[in-house]
C-alpha cells in the first residue's frame, strides 16, 4: 500500500517515533497524510494505541498467598544486634579492674600497717614470716584474682568487709582476696554459658531460615556458605574443647565468642541474600 | 504514567517509613500491606511468572528493609520502592543468567511459555496480561517499564544498561508482538 507521499514501509520506519510523538514537523505531516489514506496503517496505529492505553490502566496483580510471613522471617533474623550480645570481657573488665585495684591497695595498706606497727613496737620485724608462706606469691595472687575477675555477685558490703580487715595480718588479707578466684571462674563459665545459649538460639533461627531458603539461593553461593560454615564450626569445636580443659581462660572464651560471631554474621548474610 | 503510579499509592507513608527505618517491623508490615500488590505486579510482569514474582517480591521487601535507613525522602517512597523493585528483578535475572541450574518452578513456567509460543493459531484470543508474559524477555521488560510503569526510555536505558534507542526498539517490537498475539 502506498500513497503519493509515503510508502507503508516508510511509515513503519517512522511509526516508533510517531507513537513517541517525537517526529519532526515535515515527517509528521507525511505520516498524518498516510494514515488518512491507508487502512492497514491506520488500523495498526489504532491497535497499538489501544494496547498502550490498556497497558497503562492494567490493575495491580495480587499474590496467590500472603508473602509477609516469608519476609518477616528473613528480616526478623537479626534479633540480637552483634554489638549488643553479652561480652563478658567488656562487661566485667572495668568492674574487675576496680576491685583488683582496691584489693591491691588493701593488701599494700595491710602490709604497711603490720610492718609499721611492729616496727613501732620495737620488735625485730618478721617480715619474712608475716609474708604468707602458705601463699608464696602474694603480688601475683592479686594479679590472678584480677585475671579471673571477682564474682559479679560480690556485694559492696563484701568488698567493704575485706576493707574492714585492713588491719589484719597480710596473710589473712591476701587469703581473703584470693578467695574470689574460684567463684569468679565459675561466673565466667556461667556467663559463657548464657552467651552461648543466646548464640545457640540465634544460630538455630538463622540456620532454619537459610535451610528453608536453600533452593532459592544460587547453588555456588550455597556451596561457599556451607564450606565457610564448616570452617567456622571446626573453630567453634576447637575452642569449646579447649575451654572444657581451661574454663577460666579469657583468651579461649574470646576465641569462641569470635567464632560464634562469625557464624551468626555469615548465616545472617545468607538469610538476607536475594533469591537467585 | 509515573503520575498514575503515584496516585495509586497513599501519600501518607512518611510516618511508617520513618518508624520502619528505625527498626519498627509493624510499621514495615504496614508499608508492605500498602505496596505489596504494586511491587508484586512489577515483579510478576517483568519476570513473566507469577511464582517467580512472589519470590522476587519477598526479595524486594527484604532489600527495602535493609536499605530503608538510606532512604532520604528525595522522592516519594513509592517511587523509590518501585525503582528498587525493578533493580531487584533486573539483578536477579543477571544472576540467573550465570546459573547452570534453575528452580523447578521457573523451568515449568518457561516450558509452558515455550509450549504456548509453539502452539497453533487456533488458541482462544488471549488477554493482554497473558500476552505480556509470553513476550521475549527484553521486549517484555521494556514494555512493562514503559507502558505499564511509566518510566521514560532514558530511565529504562540506565536501569537496563542499554541505549535509549535500544529501549525504543524493544518497546516497538513488544507492541507489535502483542498486537499479533491479541489478533489471534
Amino acid at each position: 500500500m502506498t500513497n503519493s507521499n509515503m510508502t507503508c514501509e516508510e511509515f513503519d520506519a517512522a511509526l516508533p517515533d510517531h507513537l513517541e510523538g517525537t517526529l519532526d514537523e515535515p515527517l509528521r505531516a507525511s505520516v498524518a497524510k498516510h494514515l488518512s489514506e491507508c487502512v492497514r496503517c491506520a488500523s495498526l496505529v489504532r491497535d497499538l494505541d489501544k494496547i498502550r492505553k490498556e497497558a497503562a490502566s492494567m490493575p495491580d496483580l495480587v499474590p496467590s498467598r500472603d508473602l509477609w510471613q516469608g519476609i518477616e522471617a528473613r528480616i526478623a533474623a537479626p534479633v540480637i544486634p552483634l554489638t549488643a550480645r553479652p561480652e563478658p570481657k567488656r562487661r566485667f573488665a572495668p568492674a574487675w579492674m576496680g576491685v583488683a585495684a582496691a584489693a591491691l591497695i588493701l593488701v599494700t595498706a595491710g602490709i604497711t600497717y603490720t610492718l609499721t606497727a611492729r616496727s613501732f613496737q620495737g620488735g625485730t620485724p618478721t617480715v619474712a614470716q608475716v609474708t604468707p608462706a602458705s601463699n608464696p606469691a602474694p603480688a601475683s595472687s592479686g594479679s590472678d584474682t584480677g585475671v579471673t575477675g571477682p564474682s559479679p555477685t560480690t556485694s559492696p558490703s563484701e568488698t567493704g568487709g575485706t576493707g574492714a580487715r585492713a588491719g589484719t595480718p597480710p596473710s589473712t588479707a591476701v587469703a581473703s582476696e584470693s578467695s574470689p578466684r574460684r567463684p569468679a571462674s565459675i561466673a565466667r563459665v556461667v556467663n559463657q554459658q548464657v552467651s552461648e545459649d543466646v548464640y545457640s538460639r540465634e544460630i538455630a533461627m538463622l540456620q532454619k531460615i537459610v535451610t528453608d531458603r536453600r533452593t532459592q539461593l544460587d547453588s555456588s553461593t550455597v556451596a561457599i556458605i556451607e564450606r565457610n560454615l564448616r570452617i567456622i564450626d571446626a573453630a567453634i569445636a576447637q575452642s569449646r574443647a579447649a575451654l572444657a580443659n581451661d574454663p577460666a581462660s579469657r583468651l579461649l572464651s574470646d576465641q569462641l565468642t569470635h567464632a560464634l560471631d562469625k557464624k551468626v554474621e555469615l548465616l545472617r548474610t545468607a538469610a538476607l541474600l536475594p533469591s537467585a | 504514567m509515573a503520575a498514575v503510579s503515584a496516585v495509586r499509592v497513599p501519600m501518607a507513608d512518611s510516618n511508617d517509613v520513618a518508624l520502619a527505618a528505625a527498626g519498627d517491623r509493624q510499621a514495615f508490615e504496614r508499608l508492605y500491606r500498602t505496596h505489596a500488590n504494586r511491587v508484586y505486579s512489577i515483579c510478576a510482569r517483568m519476570s513473566g511468572s507469577r511464582v517467580r514474582g512472589e519470590e522476587l517480591t519477598q526479595d524486594v521487601f527484604v532489600r527495602t528493609w535493609e536499605k530503608l535507613p538510606q532512604f532520604r525522602g528525595e522522592s516519594a517512597f513509592s517511587t523509590w520502592l518501585h525503582r528498587l523493585a525493578v533493580n531487584v528483578v533486573l539483578n536477579a535475572r543477571k544472576t540467573e543468567g550465570k546459573q547452570d541450574s534453575r528452580t523447578e518452578d521457573s523451568d515449568v513456567e518457561d516450558d509452558r511459555r515455550d509450549e504456548m509460543s509453539r502452539a497453533p493459531l487456533h488458541i482462544e484470543r488471549m488477554d493482554l496480561k497473558d500476552a505480556i508474559s509470553k513476550l521475549p524477555e527484553g521486549a517484555r521488560r521494556v514494555f512493562v517499564l514503559h507502558d505499564i510503569e511509566g518510566y521514560k526510555h532514558e530511565e529504562i536505558a540506565e536501569m537496563m544498561g542499554i541505549t535509549s534507542g535500544g529501549s525504543k526498539a524493544q518497546l516497538h517490537r513488544a507492541r507489535l508482538l502483542l498486537r499479533e498475539a491479541l489478533e489471534r
